[in-house]
């Protein structure tokens, strides 16, 4: 396999529910996604993006197809067996920052370090870097509730990022922020995959979005009805 | 390093819903404290009890000071006539073992049956020779027990009493003292065998009506000086030397020593010394009773305490769907998100055995200073102040099962963790 490949889907179905109620979320999904692409993923709400997201973070499962993260075939494997490689390849954005209330800015950010077995000092280090780099240090000791959207989002980011995935997944990171803070987070995110050749897949609403980023991927009714990249 | 961060962050969240974790708190050290005061009572119990069997006895052979000597062959044999093996030269043997220092009392005593009669009616008696005047060491220790600040004092006149009445005085239990329509003054006959198998018969006066520790016995009990007990069997022997000590807690220290002293050196000792506690049938079948009772509230308390425990943990992994389900998408492993709940777990314990100590404390000296009375102990005769101890022998373990329930409530959260799926919690408000 080309190691150009950062993820492949091939033939990715995703149902819920059975029987009458049965919903094709996703059905039949072929997608290559490259180092150092940024995606975007649009269509109107319930056509599946975020459906499409959680299967390339690995937080849930596929019901028909494989799905291969950086040369894992991740099919056979349960979600629990996968956390490692959330842990080590994968960041996650959510819409609605989803920081742990009771940790301070730096202690969010230096979570999942903790339990990738970090030595203290290299933690500390990287921790401050990503702070420093998103001008959050005067929010260091402060908790999500002390910080606005924008700051929480940054802070949310950073904890993505401080793990030095491969791969970041943002679905909607805009969402809930104003036009002009939503406009700063994506020009964050854009800055990360033009200077640290991340490779970065969000889903968004937001036609500004489009006027940024050229890569799109565009799903209708869980099928991929336009993109300009590869789709075997 | 780890963990001390994830027990800091199980702090933290313990605090933010304070008020649930106070609640939580308080029914754990309720338990801790119940538990506690149990077992003080029991201590108690058995130390009271302990003492009484040393002092009194439960039996109709009095107390059973702390060590008691025998001829070897008396614990083995039957005998074929009364006192084949007593003990012929106790006198020596009562130096040689006073050497000891803990040693404050020996007491030779003969236990002995028969029919008393007040010429129109007889009826049968257990019997103890004794030494008043030795006796009256073992009231003395008794009295002089600190810890059992709330035990009735001994009267030790009875003995003065067996002492002074001219010849042959007797004391009687009060049952026998009913049925032989005796009182304090009124002449009576002992009748018995002795030694050669012949029977004989003594006068005798009572000297006092006493009130044993057991209804039961009372209507057999009778005691009286050792002359008159030998007179009555024709001999010089004793059935056995009673020993005191100065505490209890020697016992097991002296006894070998005491053992080494009177026995020659080989391997065919000729006597026998055995320990209060296996002279104490009463004392182990009460104790027994208690454990298990104790065992049976012990258990209750754990599987309140747990039930509660994990309720709490249960309500504060549903409220915390999302931060969970964050924690998993990130690829942290349920086993390490279920150790915050762990901790939080184990910290809900360590509160609870702090504040149950409190509550032990207080409710104890609350308990101790009230006078409270407890009605008689199953067959005893009289009702005692109920004392709470500290029971410093139990604490660690009721802490270890407090703490124990508590922190098995916090990794039963795994369950609930494990089954948990990410893309549901995330999305949940
Ligand atoms: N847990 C679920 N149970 C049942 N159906 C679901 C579930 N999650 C999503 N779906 C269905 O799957 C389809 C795709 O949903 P998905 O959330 O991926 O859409 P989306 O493109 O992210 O929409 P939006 O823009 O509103 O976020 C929808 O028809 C939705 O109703
Ligand atoms: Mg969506």
């Amino acid at each position: 396999m080309n190691d150009r490949v950062i993820a492949k889907l091939v033939d990715v179905s995703k149902y819920y529910g059975s029987g009458e109620g049965r919903v094709t979320a996703l059905s039949s999904i072929n997608l290559t996604l490259l180092r150092g692409d940024c995606v975007v993923l649009v269509g109107l709400s319930g056509s599946g993006k975020s459906t499409l997201l959680h299967l390339l973070g690995c937080i849930d499962k596929q019901d028909e197809g494989q799905i291969i993260i950086d040369g894992i075939d991740t099919s056979l494997k349960s979600l629990e067996q996968l956390a490692f490689l959330r842990l080590e390849k994968i960041g996650f954005v959510f819409q609605s920052f989803n920081l742990i209330p009771v940790l301070t800015a730096y202690e969010n950010i230096e979570l999942p370090l903790l339990f990738k077995g970090y030595k203290k000092n290299s933690i500390k280090e990287r921790v401050d870097d990503v702070l420093e780099e998103f001008g959050l240090h005067e929010r260091k000791h402060h908790y999500p509730r002390q910080m606005s959207g924008g700051q929480q989002q940054r802070v949310a980011i950073a904890r993505a990022l401080v793990t030095q995935p491969s791969l970041i997944l943002a679905d909607e990171p805009t969402a809930n922020l104003d036009s002009q803070t939503g406009a700063g987070i994506l020009d964050l995110l854009i800055d990360l995959n033009m200077k640290k050749n991340i490779t970065i897949v969000l889903s968004s609403h937001d036609s500004v979005v489009l006027d940024k980023i050229k890569t799109v991927v565009h799903i209708r009714d869980g099928r991929i009805v336009h993109t300009n990249i590869s789709t075997c | 390093m780890n963990s001390l961060k994830l027990a800091g962050i199980a702090v933290r969240n313990l605090l933010r819903n304070s008020r649930r974790t106070l609640i939580t708190v308080l029914v754990s050290s309720a338990g801790f404290a119940a538990l506690a005061i149990v077992a003080g009572y029991m201590d108690f119990t058995f130390f009271g009890l302990q003492e009484m069997t040393i002092c009194r006895g439960f039996t109709s052979s009095g107390g059973t000071g702390h060590i008691q000597i025998f001829r070897k062959e008396a614990l083995q044999k039957e005998e074929h006539y009364p006192l084949e093996y007593g003990i012929a030269d106790s006198e020596k043997l009562q130096q040689a073992v006073k050497l000891n220092k803990s040693v404050i009392a020996t007491m030779p005593r003969i236990e002995f049956n028969g029919l008393i009669s007040n010429g129109e009616k007889s009826i049968s008696f257990l019997g103890t020779g004794v030494d008043p005047k030795k006796e009256t060491e073992l009231i003395h220790y008794w009295n002089a027990l600190e810890k059992l600040s709330s035990r009735k004092l001994m009267d030790d006149s009875v003995y003065k009493k067996l002492e002074t009445t001219s010849s042959n005085g007797v004391l009687l239990g009060e049952g026998m003292a009913k049925a032989m329509n005796a009182h304090v003054g009124s002449s009576l006959m002992l009748m018995g065998t002795t030694v050669d198998g012949a029977v004989n018969a003594v006068d005798v006066t009572v000297a006092g009506v006493v009130r044993s520790s057991m209804k039961s016995i009372d209507r057999y009990y009778l005691v009286t000086s050792l002359e008159t007990a030998q007179s009555l069997m024709q001999t010089g022997k004793v059935s056995k030397i009673v020993v005191v000590l100065d505490k209890t807690s020697n016992t097991d220290i002296v006894r070998p020593l005491v053992f080494a002293k009177i026995n020659a050196s080989g391997n065919n000792p000729e006597f026998s010394v055995i320990a209060w506690d296996q002279l104490a049938e009463y004392y182990h079948s009460i104790r027994d009773a208690y454990r298990i009772i104790f065992s049976f509230i012990g258990i209750i308390v754990v599987v309140i305490v747990f039930l509660s425990t994990t309720n709490t943990m249960l309500m504060a992994t549903m409220e915390r769907v999302r931060e969970i389900g964050t924690m998993k998408a990130i690829g942290i492993s349920n086993l390490w998100i279920s150790f915050l709940f762990l901790y939080e777990g184990f910290f809900i314990g360590l509160m609870s055995i702090c504040g149950g100590m409190a509550l032990k404390i207080i409710f104890s000296s609350i308990i101790n200073n009230s006078g409270f009375k407890m009605p008689p102990p199953p067959g005893m005769s009289s009702s005692y102040l109920l004392k709470i101890f500290f029971a410093a022998d139990f604490l660690p373990w009721i802490s270890l099962l407090i703490l124990f329930s508590t922190t098995c409530s916090g990794l039963l959260t795994l369950f609930k963790i494990r089954k948990l799926s990410i893309v549901n919690s995330l999305t949940h408000v």
